[in-house]
């Protein structure tokens, strides 16, 4: 239930500009005509004839070719045999590697992508980028009528997009239909011939990319009107709670900033711009390799989450299935976990008191399930995610950083936990708060910090900048 | 080159051992012809079986039932030896270990069911099935069937052990499979990430099939050449022969994980195990002490490659 309604043409020899923003339904788009998903109504016509693109298999015999977000190569495998896995040249029956090397470096070679370097190099030694670049020679290794990329160059640099996009043109020239997913408004514009724009999982409308400009699409795109100072009560900041100088790991690139009490600092950024990587840096999960953190003007040296909890600094993580709850076990066990020493002292265990701190936390964060033991699984996301946020709650955090709290929560739920990072606001915590949906970031947050490849570019209150700025700051080349 | 570069921490590992109980094994008894001989057909049956168990490792999963298809087989092919013959006893042996094999497979690859649980329910089963035989005694092999005992007993030129033949054979099949054949590296593929092989259109379920029947077959032909040595099926026989192969396969450098491997290592791997048995037993170290510094060897050679590798 993620699309709902979309209309989308490809011309052959066009390249067609996918835009939408983080969550509007553009990598479930393209994975339906991948084979990956399946529609649940609606079809799809290949040179009119309609389509049943069942699986990987069929896809790729329609000459559709996708280029994923996320790698999809055997690290274990050289850059040559991955090109050529499940189509090896065959002598005798057995793979011919001389003729599979020789064949993967003409094919580099005519594509462009000499720096691709060695093709009997394993791909884990490769970078990120020559791996794309990998990918993209395997998915034209192959004639393909429709290639479809999904953010293609958020790894490269500029002359290997430069070079990707030389490829680019000359398909178009040969006719391929290609569809282009970026969130670089510059690219877009000087790459294709036609935008679609996304929001909701709906499409919004196609114009020629050469008579629409960056303005125009960025308000396409965030759609939806902003509501100015939605109930955000005037903050009332106390001291500062968490300051922190010059932070830097692999990921993290010189990152200062400061929350007060009872303050919402929104990070807003696209996905994959490195906010969580810097929450992981505070909790202490991929510490900081140099700068400091300060909690309370104290300097605080945190090398793993237990220092971070110790510190006061907690974090509800964005993947709550893998990070934040163990699923396997209930509600009680879930929100008794972070107190086990309050409750389990000298090997023994206090019912009485675990049960009080679970219905505490049930209590205060209007939790619904039908009784402690409940399993976790059997609960809704906005539920799960709730439990989340109340685990940490008896530690009486400073700091608050939510990574993601409205992630596949519904509407009702999202509400429901504005209202908590509010309430917990309002009783003097200070928040940090990541999201990528940016009507969110701006409705909840005091002051905006706009984050993009592991840097702060921009730092700004709430009121003093628009929805439409922060799209082209954070989108612009 | 580049693959001499990689084996050449094991075969330095097989030069220090071996010139370790040159010196050590009194009367210089180790480093002799005959003695090597021996060597080699003693670490036949587990390099048979460690071969098949290194597809099992590479796609990621295991077979803990190959020992009891080795009991299993070796009684089935005796059992069945007076009775229909040497061709079709052997066939029957060898469908018995494809049907395990299958069945560990279909499990595998159908179920969400992890391959460690079911090759261990499918080891309790087929161990059962052994004892069944006979009431779970021994039957000898009729000293008639010259040909059966040549596969275990017999030297060719009067010199090389069949075992070591077979092995040998059997060494280069599975090289060819797993580093020649476009099976081989769809092995690979699946070991290494299981998502970009089913994106390419890799059959996952029939090649994971496929390694299991595979495991159990070869399995099925240790355990007749074991019968043949013994001079008679044993139902309770090859007992932790799976952890024998498991540690030849990892000594051997194939990762647990998935998708890295080898055949020349798992080979070596078998040898460096086999030296350390022979020479230990040479030297005359109690068999207690034996296994201590066997477990120690492999806990230090997995540890090297696991350093090596990151």
């Amino acid at each position: 239930m993620v699309l709902n309604g979309v209309d989308f043409d490809l011309h052959a020899g066009e390249i067609h500009a996918l835009l939408g923003e983080n969550g509007a339904g553009k990598s479930t788009l393209i994975k339906i005509l991948g084979g990956i998903h399946q529609p649940d109504a609606g079809e799809i016509l290949l040179d009119e004839k309609q389509a049943e693109i069942y699986d990987v298999v069929v896809a790729n015999q329609l000459g559709i070719r996708l280029i994923h977000q996320e790698l999809s190569l055997a690290p274990n495998l050289s850059v040559g045999e991955n090109i050529f896995l499940g189509r090896e040249p065959l002598r005798c029956g057995l793979i011919d590697r001389r003729q599979l090397f020789c064949n993967a470096e003409r094919l580099c070679d005519e594509l462009g992508m000499t720096e691709i370097g060695d093709v009997q190099a394993h791909v884990s030694d490769l970078k990120v980028a020559q791996q794309q670049m990998v990918e993209i020679v395997r998915a034209l290794s192959v004639n393909a009528r429709i290639l479809v990329l999904d953010e293609p160059t958020a790894s490269l640099s500029e002359t290997e997009t430069e070079s990707l996009f030389v490829i680019l043109n000359r398909l178009r020239e040969q006719g391929v239909g290609i569809i282009y997913i970026s969130h670089r408004l510059g690219e877009i514009q000087r790459l294709a011939d036609r935008v679609t724009v996304l929001r909701d999982g709906a499409s919004i409308g196609t114009q020629e990319s050469a008579e629409i400009n960056q303005a125009e699409l960025i308000r396409w795109m965030v759609g939806r009107d902003i509501p100015e100072q939605y109930e955000r009560k005037d903050c009332k900041p106390g001291a500062v709670a968490l300051s922190v100088q010059h932070l830097c790991n692999a990921w993290v690139h010189d990152v200062s900033f400061e929350i007060r009490y009872g303050e919402i600092l929104g990070f807003a950024g696209l996905v994959g711009a490195g906010r969580t990587e810097l929450a992981r840096a505070l909790f202490g999960v991929e510490p900081a390799e140099s700068g400091e953190i300060l909690v309370e003007g104290r300097l605080v040296n945190i090398k793993n989450p237990g220092d971070a909890l110790s510190a006061g600094i907690v974090l509800v993580p964005e993947d709550r299935k893998r990070e934040g709850l163990v699923m396997t076990g209930s509600v009680a066990f879930n929100l008794a976990l972070p107190m086990t020493h309050e409750w389990n002292k000298d090997f023994r265990p206090d019912a009485q008191r675990r049960a009080e701190i679970v219905s505490r936390g049930i209590r205060g964060f209007n939790i619904n399930c039908s009784n402690q033991e409940q399993a976790i699984e059997s609960l809704s996301g906005g539920n799960q995610q709730k439990v989340v946020v109340a685990k940490w709650m008896e530690k009486r955090p400073k700091v608050l950083i939510l990574d993601e709290p409205t992630r596949g929560v519904d509407v009702g739920a999202r509400e429901e936990m504005f209202g908590i990072i509010r309430k917990l606001t309002d009783a003097g915590m200070a928040v940090l708060l990541i999201s990528s949906d940016l009507p969110e970031v701006m409705r909840l947050s005091h002051r905006l910090v706009l984050y993009r490849d592991g840097q702060i570019i921009h730092e700004a209150t709430t009121e003093s900048i628009t929805a439409e700025e922060i799209m082209a700051q954070l989108t612009r080349n | 080159m580049k693959r001499l570069r990689k084996f050449l921490p094991l075969l330095i590992a097989v030069v220090l051992l071996t010139a370790f109980f040159t010196i050590t094994v009194p009367q210089g008894r180790f480093l002799t012809i005959p003695n090597l001989l021996d060597l080699v057909q003693q670490i036949s049956i587990n390099a048979i079986i460690a071969f098949g168990m290194t597809l099992a490792i590479l796609i990621g999963g295991i077979d803990l039932s190959v020992g009891a298809v080795v009991a299993l087989v070796g009684t089935v092919t005796v059992a069945m030896l007076a009775k229909v013959g040497l061709p079709i006893a052997l066939a029957m042996g060898l469908a018995v270990a494809a049907v395990i094999g299958s069945a560990n497979g279909y499990f595998a690859a159908r179920t969400k069911m992890p391959p460690f649980i079911i090759t261990l329910a499918m080891m309790m089963i087929a161990r059962g099935m052994a004892l069944r035989f006979n009431e779970g005694r021994p039957i000898p092999v009729p000293d008639s069937e010259n040909i059966f005992l040549a596969l275990g007993n017999a030297r060719i030129l009067n010199l090389i052990p069949v075992p070591v033949v077979i092995m040998l054979a059997t060494f280069v099949i599975m090289t060819i499979l797993l580093h020649r054949t476009a099976f081989g590296q769809h092995l690979f593929a699946i070991g290494g990430n299981r998502e970009a092989a089913r994106f390419v259109g890799i059959r996952l379920r029939l090649n994971e099939v496929v390694v299991y029947v595979i495991c159990s077959l070869l399995a099925g032909l240790a355990g007749m050449i074991h019968a043949s040595q013994l001079y008679s099926a044993e139902p309770a026989s090859g007992q932790g022969f799976e952890l024998n192969a498991i540690a030849a396969v990892v000594v051997g450098g194939t990762s647990f994980t998935g998708g890295v491997g080898t055949m020349y290592g798992t080979l070596i791997g078998a040898v460096i195990i086999g030296i350390l048995d022979k020479g230990l037993n040479q030297m005359g170290v109690h068999f207690s002490l034996q296994y201590i510094i066997k477990g120690l060897v492999i806990l230090g050679a997995v540890y090297m490659d696991v350093r090596r590798r990151k």
